[in-house]
């Protein structure tokens, strides 16, 4: 079938009747999504609740939990004396008015203790993403292209050591050389203790420091950076150099690399324009896995270089039973994996044109 | 069919190029990133953001912290916290847990230890500038009571009465020897009631002032809320009307760090005091560089067998609960425990009023122990002893104490199976009465040996092991009397007395109390831990 007006294969009469394909999967997607989240607080839930202890036990002391009075005034006042189906029909229902309970741990509405904890941990994960994306894809280019060479087999081993090294010994290593023996960066926090935070915007401080214009802030929130994205970059750079090379190898193995080189273009469109693109598709999946899993799971860095953020939180939520606090993190663990897929799909068709007209 | 890849000749000078262009690019941006990363490397200290003069001591702590509102917090750091935004009536001298000296109030107590009668002593402001009222303590204690929080029940029983602008009478219904010890406790800080009251302070369980006071201090102490982060650090700036000496440091930033960094933070100077490493880190600690301030610890980590037959079967038994007493090398726990633990003789803590320093019954004898555990009929039935296996005391994790015990018994024939549990499971399981036996931990709630009356026949703690007072009628008859006991000599000895009969019959085995370790930069003096209140920022130079 002849392609149709502007490079599109689909018929108009199906366009029509079905509406554009892009719009109609966004729209699919977007269903499902909230089907998933639902699915993500009815297993947070259960898994909370099949739990063997009761919040008020594990939140009151010795005392208070002896009393009656204490013990019923805090199930009243989280609503813990309600049924179970009672009790998550009423955190749906808050839910959609972007609710998450109160933290039996902080006394915090969940929703402001996440507000705080989450910039935290994307301000990290961001600054160590870009950094191991860049690093890890010319990594895994630069392996490929000399395959089984040398620099080839140096990056293979790098990536490796990067990958096995367990983080909690790596962060205690980079911290004890870096900021105590040679003193380059600093120690544990966002910031020095002889700076506030910058007035809260968007909880990113590099952003907040510069929208107010505390330039000394943002160099000192910049530079506390350092240390704990670099742990969290060894880990990403070797897992994405490995993929990158992996992918690389089976793009230049494609006919339409051959072709391109065979009518003489020259190297660097080849690579750039080809090569690279043809291997994004799955770098770009392991990217945005990444920054989830980052997101999630930098509960050993966050913890020794005081970097109080979702890893933390979640943590401890989950070592004194704080269920409000558990199904909060759950929520917006599953919404930022969900978003990021979903991005990352949306991304395939800007990269693939294929994509775009399935 | 797919090109080898053999085939890609990297001596296209194009695409070598490519390369080189990116490393470069890549190489240039890590640099660039490197230097603006090391342009303000070290944390120095001395002026803030906005250029005022300020001289900022900074503690390290892994936070427990929940709220900052005195009548709610009951976590040593939240205690931590409190003490130093918050004047109770009364205080203890230096780290004396015996010694009461007036804070705001002097204080007399009826020779029926019923009434305790407050003297508001001096002046003494509000961070905001208005005095300290007696009606501001009376409002303090009935919220305290009304809120039904945590530390509620150290005024349970208590009448708080107004008598006129001075003075202030607190009656309790019974004898009520331990209130003026009860006082200093920092959950009984005074608040401002005016400002409380104006963000939904009430003296009931309708009380909403709590998200007021997380952000905004209402108190006379030394300090008042820079900011508040519960998961972070919490700021303090020095109170203006504060009516004592002014503060050295007029900034503290308490930070959550964990352990494992804050050696390292005290020995680079970038923290000035630590209080969360154990007797193994500070071993080998620069001394050049920090002092290592080492007290008795408030609590007291025991061993519980299950009195009723029902659950506790074999270890019921009153003769091998006193074997087990005598099959424990205590010397191996407090070496597992580290530097500064002690084996106290009962339940209270050495230090306090009725401490006992050590008693024969809790003593390393194989023969004796061996005798007993045969006499009373034990044939090498399991045990299984519960846990907190996410707690620990001293420098060892409590899975390592209890197999230290679980190997020690082995050596008399005592099989223990061990029943690890997570913190947030254990402490219900305790609570249940149904366990056989486990190792738990008791913090002191108020430096007086009235505290550990829980541990007495028909009590909360005792019934967790279903020690009633039919199984245990001579130490409920001592308990009641230590509980009336009148006088300071009186009260020790009765209170001693209970203890020793409690070693005889009790279910319950003292192993040892750890140490309470503070770091400190030698760089401060006057740091005095306090083992109830902790330590006064404001008092250190």
């Amino acid at each position: 079938m002849a392609p149709a007006a502007g490079g599109s294969i689909i018929d108009p009469a199906v366009r029509r009747r079905y509406g554009h394909p892009l719009l109609r999967y966004i729209l699919i997607r977007l269903g499902l999504s909230i089907l998933l989240i639902w699915g993500v607080t009815l297993v947070t839930f259960i898994l909370s609740n099949l739990v063997p202890a009761n919040p008020a036990a594990a939140a009151l002391g010795e005392r208070a939990a002896a009393d009656p009075q204490v013990v019923a005034e805090f199930n009243r006042k989280y609503g813990f004396d309600k049924p179970l189906p009672v009790q998550y029909g009423r955190y749906l229902v808050r839910l959609l008015h972007l609710d998450l309970g109160t933290s039996t741990q902080t006394h915090n509405p969940v929703m402001t203790d996440l507000r705080t904890a989450f910039p935290a941990t994307a301000e990290l994960a961001l600054g160590a993403l870009i950094v191991s994306t860049v690093l890890g894809v010319l990594l895994g280019l630069v392996a490929a292209l000399r395959h089984r060479r040398i620099a080839d087999q140096v990056i293979r081993v790098i990536s490796l050591i990067g990958i096995s090294t367990p983080t909690f010994w790596l962060a205690l290593v980079i911290y004890f050389v870096f900021f105590y023996k040679l003193g380059w960066f600093p120690g544990s926090g966002r910031l020095s203790t002889d700076f506030s935070p910058p007035p809260d915007r968007t909880g990113f401080y590099t952003i907040d420091a510069l929208l107010a214009g505390q330039w000394q802030v943002f160099a000192n929130a910049v530079s506390h950076l350092v240390l704990p994205s670099s742990v969290l970059v060894l880990y990403t750079v070797g897992l994405l150099a490995r993929f990158s090379r992996t992918s690389v190898l089976d793009v230049l193995g494609n006919e339409y690399v051959v072709a391109a080189r065979a009518k003489g273009l020259p190297g660097r469109t080849v690579v750039l324009r080809y090569v690279l693109r043809g291997a994004l598709l799955p770098i770009l999946t392991v990217v945005g896995l990444t920054f989830g899993s980052l997101l999630s799971g930098a509960v050993l860095t966050e913890t020794i270089f005081a970097w109080n953020g979702i890893g933390q939180y979640a943590f401890k939520a989950s070592t004194t039973l704080d269920l409000q606090a558990i199904m909060g993190v759950g929520v917006l663990v599953g919404v930022t994996y969900i978003t990021i897929n979903f991005i990352v799909d949306l991304l395939y068709g800007v990269i693939d044109p294929r994509v775009r007209t399935r | 069919m797919a090109a080898p890849v053999a085939r890609v000749s990297l001596k296209e000078r194009g695409m070598n190029r490519s390369i080189k262009i990116i490393t470069a690019v890549a190489a240039a941006a890590a640099v660039s990133w490197a230097v603006t990363a090391c342009g303000d490397g070290n944390n120095g200290g001395g002026t803030s953001a906005n250029g005022q003069a300020t001289k900022t001591l900074t503690a390290n702590d892994t936070f427990d912290l929940k709220t900052a509102d005195p009548a709610r917090s009951f976590e040593f750091t939240g205690g931590t916290v409190v003490h130093q935004l918050y004047q109770t009536v009364l205080g203890f001298k230096g780290n004396s847990v015996k010694d009461l000296i007036p804070q705001l109030c002097s204080y007399t107590i009826s020779k029926d230890n019923k009434t305790v009668t407050l003297t508001l002593d001096g002046t003494h402001h509000f961070s905001d500038g208005s005095p300290v009222t007696v009606d501001d303590i009376v409002f303090s204690f009935k919220r305290l009571q009304g809120i039904k929080g945590n530390p509620s029940f150290m005024l349970d029983g208590v009448d708080v009465e107004k008598v006129d602008d001075k003075t202030v009478k607190l009656v309790s219904k019974t004898p009520n020897p331990q209130l003026p010890y009860i006082l200093p406790n920092t959950s009984l800080g005074i608040v401002n009631s005016k400002q409380v009251k104006a963000h939904g302070g009430t003296e009931g369980t309708d009380d909403k002032a709590e998200q007021w006071l997380d952000g905004h201090s209402e108190g006379s102490g030394p300090y008042e809320l820079e900011s508040y982060n519960a998961q972070s650090q919490v700021v303090f700036k020095a109170n203006p009307h504060y009516d004592g000496p002014k503060p050295t440091y007029n900034r503290v930033v308490l930070q959550n760090v964990d352990a494992s960094t804050q050696k390292v933070n005290v020995q680079a100077g970038t923290a000035q005091l630590a209080y969360s490493l154990g007797p193994d880190q500070v071993k080998d600690l620069d001394k050049s560089k920090a002092s290592v301030l080492t007290d008795e610890s408030t609590e007291t980590i025991f061993m519980w067998f299950n009195m009723d037959p029902q659950y506790g079967k074999e270890v019921s038994n009153p003769t091998f609960i006193q074997g087990i007493r005598h099959a424990i090398d205590y010397s191996k726990l407090l070496d597992l425990a580290g530097t500064g633990a002690i084996q106290p003789g009962g339940m209270v803590p050495v230090s306090f009023l009725g401490g006992l320093k050590s008693d024969p019954a809790n003593s390393y004898d194989l023969a004796k122990a061996k005798q007993l555990i045969s006499q009373s009929g034990y044939s090498g039935q399991t045990i299984s002893v519960l846990y907190s296996e996410d707690v620990s005391a001293g420098s060892a994790q409590m899975g390592d104490i209890v197999q230290s015990v679980q190997a020690q018994l082995k050596a008399v024939g005592v099989n223990l199976k061990l029943n690890p549990q997570p913190s947030s499971t254990s402490l219900d399981s305790f609570r249940s009465g149904k366990m056989q036996a486990g190792i738990a931990y008791w913090g002191a709630d108020y430096p007086d040996p009235a505290d550990y009356l829980v541990f007495t026949p028909d009590q909360s703690l005792a019934m967790r092991a279903q020690w009633t007072t039919a199984r245990g009628k001579k130490d409920a008859k001592l308990a009641a009397a230590a509980s009336a006991a009148n006088g300071d000599a009186a009260r020790s000895a009765a209170y001693i007395a209970m203890q020793k009969q409690m070693n005889i019959d009790g279910p319950f085995i003292p192993l040892f109390q750890p140490a309470s370790i503070t770091v400190a930069a030698t760089s401060l003096k006057d740091v005095v831990p306090n083992p109830v209140l902790g330590i006064s920022f404001g008092d250190i130079h």
